[in-house]
């Protein structure tokens, strides 16, 4: 993150009298970027981190992201035992299916049914399931969503553009540092012939999330 | 209620519950600089210097005020230091040093970029 040296891994070299379109060059820190550089270098000077670290888990978050989620929700569709599996031990079954919990977390899996309705939120901060969704959206994280959704969730739902009929049930789960959820969504009417990856394709990162349904005209309503 | 009981039985994050605003749907794609700091964050749990439920208490004792003006990752980066310089890892001094260092780098870089 910080100024690199002009060397490059494979050996290339070019003209540097042009502005790389990288971040950082050139352009003066805020407080507090400077804050967290000098802060993680200290870190790294007293051996208790590493720069790999760092590094490594930059990677770790961008390979995060709510397909992996979707995936999971299309499997869980497609095969029964696998969906067991899923709600018995969320964890397990999203390691079984090659997804690897970097944190020290527990993923319980709430299906929506045609009774019941799920949605998550954390109101003391912004605990998400991260390994399956990456990070959550800005207003996931801010008041709005995090004070109102365990006292109003049909009216905050309702502002998802979300109305779920008086008969159904609504369930708030309220995340920990510890245990984290994932909504599995009610899978769509007309989507018989669909194959998991098509039915991945549907799946959205609001939807695990709670606040929309899975619907089969997705992309447009997106 | 009469008023001060409601300081003592929440805390500044303990919010669930309260009356707000409608949800606007915003969300950024994080700045550089965020996305080192949530790299940070984790590194600091996996080797067990700072653990979530830590920078949670770490960002809850920046006090309302602070919670209310500061960004997400803003207070997240001011709590690993008030818990670096709880844990005596890190010191204020060392620090301020430190931040003086880094921009100091950038202020010759633009320099030398003229």
């Amino acid at each position: 993150m910080t100024h690199t040296s002009h060397i490059h891994d494979d050996g290339s070299h070019h003209d540097h009298d042009h502005p790389h379109a990288e971040i950082s060059v050139g352009e003066k820190p805020g407080y507090y970027a400077v804050m967290e550089t000098a802060v993680r270098e200290l870190l790294i000077a007293k051996g208790l981190i590493t720069a790999n670290d760092i590094r490594h888990q930059l990677e770790v978050l961008d390979s995060r992201t709510p397909a992996l989620g979707a995936k999971v929700v299309a499997r869980a569709w497609v095969d029964p035992g696998f969906k067991a599996r899923l709600l018995a031990d969320g964890r397990a079954a999203c390691e079984e299916f090659g997804i690897s919990f970097y944190d020290d977390t527990q993923l319980i899996v709430l299906e929506n049914t045609p009774a019941v309705h799920n949605l998550i939120v954390c109101t003391l901060c912004s605990c998400y399931p991260r390994p399956v969704l990456g990070l959550p959206p800005d207003w996931y994280k801010l008041k709005p969503y995090r004070a109102r959704a365990v006292s109003e969730p049909r009216v905050v739902l309702r502002e998802f553009g979300t109305i779920i009929p008086d008969d159904v049930e609504v369930r708030v789960s309220d995340s920990t540092s510890a245990v984290r959820y994932l909504v599995l969504p009610m899978r769509p009417a007309g989507t018989e012939n669909l194959g998991e990856e098509q039915l991945a394709a549907l799946v959205t990162r609001d939807a695990m999330i709670g606040v929309i349904p899975v619907t089969l005209d997705q992309e447009v309503g997106q | 209620m009469s008023g001060s009981e409601d300081l003592v039985r929440r805390l500044p994050n303990d919010i669930g519950g309260f009356a707000a605003g409608s949800v606007q749907r915003v969300e950024h794609d994080l700045l550089p600089w965020e996305k080192s700091c949530h790299a940070l964050a984790d590194v600091l749990d996996f080797t067990k210097i700072i653990n979530t439920e830590e920078k949670r208490r770490g960002v809850e004792a920046l006090g309302e005020t602070m919670i209310g003006q500061l960004s997400y990752y803003e207070r997240w980066i001011v709590a690993f230091a008030n818990i670096l310089f709880a844990k005596q890892i890190l010191s204020p001094t060392e620090l301020a040093m430190k931040m003086a260092e880094v921009e100091a780098r950038h202020v010759d870089a633009g320099d030398a970029r003229g």
